[in-house]
């Protein structure tokens, strides 16, 4: 079921990709409607998969990717919606394409196992997954930042010059979505900190009994949020705005990106219930 | 009745001239009137800007029109005919419309593309149409042309990019900081090129404009004109820390803000960004300052390479948007002659009912004696019959290819049928003003047709 939501956002690429080469065409309105109906096709195999398991399929990997990439199209029409800004979408929606192939391969929605079934659990995923969709947009604003800043600097205003919103509205974006993920972040790491010192003294399963910051998946997510927090001072605190932050921004999510692919299957021990 | 404009604009006239015929001098309301009055005339447009002065008008005569305006244009501005006459231009028909809407859409303006004229053919349309002086015909092609307009616009990049060195700057400030309200700007010099950016920056509402000079007398002098503080000139380098846009425009021999007073400048702003124009020349600003982080620095030779590229890119939609403009002038051309075509088309209608009426009444006593079905079908066939002959000429009064194609059709139908079209003019029927209402469809309806 995957698939449907893959091939709308596969499409929804094609359109902001033509739209960025010729704005005002209307291929920018046909790229947002096609989005939505990614989004609403996504929310609907997410609602049909709830119904199927009794609970929001975030178990292991392949759900919570599913769910990352809807949280995603969402957060991001959101902006496009606020700001009245679409060039972001050829940075964003190819991401969420090649995302989206991961359950639209392995579709199968995984059972929950007994120790999952908790409300913490929910609490603890859903804030991250929230926290990595937000960092995802900060990354991609960063990323056209850059470009600009880059275009700026040399003087020769071009292909991005023409298309983009103002640095200092790129720079406010980035302050603003990742002040919001590291907020998530920060809810989900203590959730889980918390569910973990409830459930390890008694705990039968091995892999709550031999969790701890040095597991990859978790050390990354606490390295991440070490990163965006330090963005966040360096930017009140010594100034670190514009290109710097925009760097942080990338670098964060280039470290946290790790934590879906390679680690989420392949890194961690202690960290994966499917 | 003809579609005719005589005028005067910068292709056609130095400015000297161009002064002493624009109509704003005293008044465009005025001139609507006077020439309202003129015989012949039935519909006036006129359309002045600092680059143009053009009449519109729908009249009977062509060539007695452009004698009339003439005329009108040198006794209402003063100028004696012989001297104006060099340098107008008269167009009839199709030309006219191609020249309106090549106006709208900018390609006949000074700098191409540059949008402010189709907001000037606006207003030049809502002061006439306002006081009643346009009718369908020019209502039609005003209408039309905004359209030409905004679709140039929209399908080409005509009026993208700047092409002057002070709007490019304040693009490029755009593009750094969003809005410009908010911010603070210092122009250091006072000479021409300081104060045309001064009034730009003003025009974008900047929320300070500081300026300074080493004549302190002539930075309060261009302070007091853009509404901004003169700072003193000791002052400037510490200004430059609170300042979001610095303008140098001054003669000055050497750099006079150094890599170092910028760096210096930049430690309190952090990561704001300092955008610097400099358009002195030779420069006032060390070069080696624009590689500090967050500083942008342009001069005159990076600006005039964004305005050149700009011009360039412009160009290059020239062709295209010339095509746009070619294909709606047909389809507005196609929309002026089928109205042109109403009256034959009317009258050829109304004479052959006559004959089906003339028949029915001779053979009444005949009718009389059958029963009322049948009465019933005679009338319904002989109605038939008038409609299916006229259906193909009416077609092809509405398509004729040309006015002159029109006016041959509409002569020789008239003589053939005995219409008697052109004896008088004044026939204007309901049933005809219907007709023609029925024939005003939209630009688009019309592109589609």
């Amino acid at each position: 079921m995957n698939a449907i939501p893959l091939a709308l956002y596969f499409t929804a690429s094609g359109a902001y990709a033509v739209h960025f080469a010729r704005p005002g065409s209307a291929w920018g309105p046909t790229a947002t409607l096609t989005l939505v109906a990614g989004a609403l096709a996504h929310t609907f195999v997410i609602g049909m998969q709830t119904m199927q398991v009794g609970h929001i399929p975030f178990v292991g990997t392949t759900g919570a990717i599913s769910a990352f990439v809807w949280l995603l199209a969402l957060a991001y029409l959101y902006t496009e919606m606020t700001a009245d800004e679409r060039s972001m979408g050829i940075f964003l929606v190819p991401l969420m394409v090649v995302l989206q192939t991961i359950p639209a391969l392995g579709n199968s929605v995984a059972a929950r196992p007994p120790v999952l079934e908790s409300r913490w659990f929910e609490i603890h995923v859903f804030s991250l997954l929230v926290a990595y969709a937000s960092l995802a947009l900060a990354c991609v604003v960063s990323v056209t930042y850059v470009l600009l800043f880059k275009e700026l600097k040399a003087k020769h205003p071009g292909v991005f010059y023409a298309r983009l919103p103002s640095l200092q509205v790129l720079d406010a974006m980035n302050r603003r979505t990742v002040g919001v993920g590291w907020a998530f972040l920060t809810v989900g790491i203590g959730v889980g900190v918390i569910w973990l010192a409830q459930l390890q003294p008694g705990a039968v399963d091995p892999r709550v009994q031999a969790m701890s910051p040095l597991d990859p998946k978790i050390f990354i997510v606490v390295l991440c949020w070490l990163v965006y927090g330090f963005g966040i001072f360096a930017r009140s605190r010594l100034g670190w705005g514009g290109r710097r932050a925009a760097w942080l921004s990338t670098v964060g999510f280039a470290i946290l990106l790790l934590n879906f692919v390679p680690i989420g299957y392949f890194g961690t021990e202690t960290h994966n219930f499917y | 009745m003809h579609l005719s404009l005589l005028g005067v604009s910068h292709h056609s006239a130095p400015v000297d001239l161009r002064e002493r015929v624009d109509f704003s001098r005293r008044g465009v309301p005025a001139a609507l009137a006077v020439l309202a009055d003129t015989p012949g005339t039935a519909e006036v447009v006129v359309l002045s800007t600092c680059n143009r002065a053009e009449i519109y008008t729908m009249c009977e005569d062509a060539g007695r029109a452009r004698d009339g305006l003439a005329r009108f244009m040198s006794e209402f501005h003063n100028v004696p005919e012989p001297e104006l006459a060099a340098h107008l231009y008269t167009m009839t028909g199709a030309a006219v419309t191609r020249h309106l809407f090549r106006v709208a859409a900018g390609l006949d303006s000074l700098v191409v593309g540059e949008p402010q004229i189709l907001g000037q053919v606006k207003e030049a349309y809502a002061v006439a149409s306002d006081r009643g002086h346009t009718g369908a015909s020019l209502n039609r092609l005003f209408h039309w042309a905004f359209s030409v307009g905004k679709r140039v616009r929209a399908e080409t990049g005509l009026g993208e990019g700047a092409v002057s060195v002070s709007y490019a700057a304040i693009a490029l400030a755009r593009k750094i900081f969003g809005r410009l309200d908010r911010l603070r700007a210092l122009v250091v010099g006072a000479g021409e090129m300081a104060e045309l950016t001064a009034t730009h920056l003003r025009a974008q509402d900047v929320r300070h404009i500081g300026v300074t000079n080493r004549t302190a007398s002539r930075a309060a002098a261009l302070a007091a004109r853009v509404q901004g503080i003169a700072v003193p000139w000791e002052a400037m380098i510490d200004e430059l820390a609170s300042t979001d846009i610095v303008v140098t425009a001054t003669g000055s021999a050497s750099c006079m803000v150094t890599r170092a007073h910028v760096a210096e400048a930049m430690k309190p702003r952090r990561d704001r960004p300092l955008f610097m124009i400099d358009i002195g020349v030779p420069r006032d600003v060390e070069p080696a300052a624009g590689d500090i982080e967050q500083v942008f620095l342009y001069n005159i030779d990076d600006l005039q390479a964004i305005v050149r590229e700009n011009q360039a890119r412009r160009q290059a939609q020239v062709d295209r948007a010339e095509l746009l403009v070619e294909e709606e002038v047909d389809g507005f051309m196609r929309w002026l002659r089928s109205r042109g075509s109403v009256p034959t088309v009317v009258a050829l209608r109304r004479r052959f009912e006559e004959i089906r009426q003339a028949e029915l009444a001779r053979l009444a006593p005949k009718l009389a004696s059958m029963p009322p079905d049948a009465r019933a079908r005679v009338e319904e066939v002989t109605r038939l019959l008038v409609e299916r002959l006229l259906s193909t000429p009416t077609e092809r009064l509405k398509a004729a290819p040309d006015e002159d194609a029109a006016a041959t059709d509409a002569d020789t139908l008239s003589r053939l049928f005995e219409l008697g079209l052109g004896e008088d003019s004044d026939d204007d029927t309901p049933a005809l003003r219907e007709a023609r209402l029925g024939s005003m469809a939209s630009p688009s309806a019309a592109r589609n047709r």
